[in-house]
């Protein structure tokens, strides 16, 4: 007897995934979701207080002491001498306010395109902003030496009638980064109102006071959350642009100089978006961490939203070297000789391993990785081509600033930077990064609550045919 | 004229709290006599009422334009002052102006629309208020005042809709 039909293709795990697999169709009283927060954040283990002492110690020794040795011997400490003015420090604010980009990107972004899963993870997300934000102006002041006088740069009369020239990029860019940092920090804010409100109604002693200040009074009243939500849709497609305008200015800052390597018209999208790239990278390793460390964030934090930054990761990884790419062929094409020199000092000049590390972490890595659904619903997976990720990001950065000044137009001033004082520093800012992260863990909910209980409201399964179809209604 | 007491009903779910919405208007509340409470934001329309009017935007709208001035005397004003020649290049330059403008301008509308949330909710306020934890556990509120003459028939009606308590409502320090 013949078949009037034969199966088109074998059964697929992945066709017969449960829809309750997701956060969104796994609801929990929003009490018990309250309480889940409520306890990762009170509860602290030996192992939290080992790795916080650690990190303090390093952060007392390699931020505190080395800047105060910086500050007391000059500038002469660190490896930055001519040709090489921008050394390390300049790496180190180009690399966090990169790391910073997550935030915007993961909250507002996926905000404005209503991406659901984002909502278990954007306040995460937005805290690495701010600090890496902090991360980057610290770079900026230690860089400045002597770091009292930092006011200069500030538009205010005095009595040798210096005043800045906001002409020059590097004037954007103190302002540009000023503007990120005070409203990434307010938009992190806005949404944590509910949550300390929350956070007030189950605390006692020091904790209630602190929830209670930082709660400002919040009930939930209609009017309350008209007001906050017009806010916040506002902060998320205001803050876009910025976000954009942020890293461009920071291109810029080499853009502008005529030098081989730096001047190029593709600097600014190509900064944007190999900044994201960091960023993404840096919030799969931030959301490994808490899934792994905190209580209960399990519940929270699934496969779904390693998957999502990891297809995220892949297509930034893609744009990123689509731009690099543009950046290589044109001078490469020209011909122009100093252009030239400078490739092939990258490529076969004595640090020519950074450059090839750097294009294995930045491409390979991704490609062979994110392609695969499973590997990339793998934590830990996603979490290492995160590490290897910003490993190759950093290092760009490297090769764009150190050893781009080191080749010029003037053959006899080449010299080899060699970093001092600034490795200890960079250590002791990552320290700083992971501390203030950590403690902040202990005060701050970081499961925005009330959103991923409005997006488990808003999301029904609806029985179609056979099968239960997600289905999503707008509540707000 | 009768006094009038306040009153907080809970609710469990958007369907007895819309229900109870239309009760207290059948009982002849007006939108402006009453107020929910929620974990959540909701829709006004869900619960049959109006949207909520705020002055968020405009505040903000009124911060943009300030951003805006202060960009434009950072970069055109300062110059004017304080002439500084570098590299040949104009004292007053547009597409540079472009850059200190826009930075100035967003600022501005962020910072006043943070602002703006604040001032058009009353932030910060720590004054006591009628409340309870439960909201924030997911309940809906509804908070109402009526005739204290007629108090029964009113938490009679919300009882009825699905209410699971109507209990005057007692201001409490948050």
């Amino acid at each position: 007897m013949t078949s009037l039909a034969k199966p088109l293709a074998r059964p697929h795990a992945e066709e017969h995934e449960d829809p309750r697999e997701h956060l969104m169709h796994d609801p929990l009283p929003r009490g018990k979701m309250n309480e889940m927060v409520m306890e990762a954040m009170h509860e602290t283990n030996w192992k939290f207080w080992v790795v916080t002492g650690i990190l303090a110690v390093l952060v007392a020794t390699c931020l505190g002491y080395a800047w105060y040795y910086l500050i007391d011997k000059g500038l002469g400490v660190a490896g930055v001498n001519m040709p090489v003015f921008w050394g390390i420090f300049l790496v180190d604010v180009v690399f966090w306010i990169g790391i910073s980009h997550a935030g915007t990107f993961i909250s507002a972004i996926l905000r404005v395109l209503k991406v659901e899963s984002r909502r278990p993870f954007t306040r995460a997300a937005e805290l690495m902003t701010t600090f890496g934000l902090v991360q980057a102006a610290i770079s900026v002041f230690m860089h400045m030496g002597r770091v009292w006088l930092s006011y200069w740069m500030a538009p205010i009369p005095n009595e040798r009638m210096i005043w800045p020239d906001f002409h020059s990029p590097l004037m954007w860019d103190f302002m540009a980064i000023s503007t990120y940092l005070l409203c990434s920090t307010m938009y992190l804010f806005l949404p944590l109102i509910p949550d300390m409100a929350m956070a007030r109604d189950r605390s006692t002693g020091w904790r209630k006071t602190l929830y209670k200040i930082l709660g400002l009074g919040f009930r939930g009243t209609e009017g309350e959350w008209k007001n906050l939500t017009t806010a916040m849709n506002l902060f998320a497609f205001a803050i876009i642009p910025v976000m954009f305008s942020v890293h461009t200015i920071v291109s810029w800052d080499f853009a502008m100089a005529s030098r081989p390597g730096w001047s190029s018209t593709v600097f600014g999208p190509y900064f944007v978006i190999g900044a994201l790239h960091s960023g993404m990278a840096a919030v799969a390793i931030v959301l490994f961490l808490l899934r792994s460390t905190m209580k209960h964030y399990k519940y929270f934090i699934r496969p779904e939203h390693f998957d999502t930054i990891g297809m995220l990761m892949l297509l930034v990884s893609m744009a990123w070297a689509y731009f690099y790419f543009n950046d290589y062929i044109v001078p490469w094409y020209g011909g122009d000789v100093w252009d030239k020199l400078f490739q092939e000092w990258a490529e076969k000049g004595p640090l020519w391993y950074l450059w090839y590390t750097m294009l294995f972490c930045n491409i390979v890595v991704p490609w062979s990785i994110l392609w695969n659904k499973k590997w990339r619903r793998t934590p830990w997976l996603l979490a290492s081509a995160g590490i290897l990720i910003n490993v190759g990001m950093w290092l760009e950065r490297y090769i764009i600033i150190p050893e781009g000044l080191t080749i010029n137009r003037m053959p006899f001033t080449w010299r080899l930077y060699i970093p001092g004082v600034e490795i200890a520093l960079t250590v002791g800012m990552f320290a700083l990064f992971l501390l203030l992260y950590m403690l902040a863990s202990r005060v701050i909910p970081l499961i925005p609550v009330w959103e991923v209980q409005e997006g488990q409201e808003a999301h029904l399964l609806r029985k179609i045919g056979k099968a239960e179809i997600p289905t999503l209604s707008e509540l707000e | 004229m009768s006094e009038t007491i306040t009153f907080l009903a809970m609710f469990e779910d958007f369907e007895p709290a819309s229900l109870g919405v239309e009760k207290l208007h059948d009982l002849g509340l007006s939108d402006d006599d009453m107020n929910v409470i929620s974990g959540i934001p909701i829709k006004g329309a869900i619960l049959g009422r109006p949207s909520a009017i705020t002055y968020v935007s405009r505040i903000a709208m009124v911060g943009a334009l300030l951003g805006m001035a202060f960009g434009l005397f950072l970069i055109y004003g300062i110059p004017y002052l304080y002439p500084l020649l570098v590299g040949g290049q104009p004292i007053f330059p547009i597409p540079q102006g472009i850059i200190i403008t826009f930075e100035m301008t967003m600022l501005g509308l962020m910072g006043f629309a943070f602002i703006g949330m604040f001032v058009d909710s009353g932030f910060p306020s720590y004054t006591p208020k009628e409340y309870t934890p439960e909201i924030s556990d997911g309940k809906i509120a509804i908070l109402f005042s009526c005739p204290e003459s007629d108090q029964k028939k009113f938490v009679d009606a919300l009882t009825k809709a699905g209410a699971e308590s109507v209990v005057p409502a007692e201001a409490r320090h948050l």
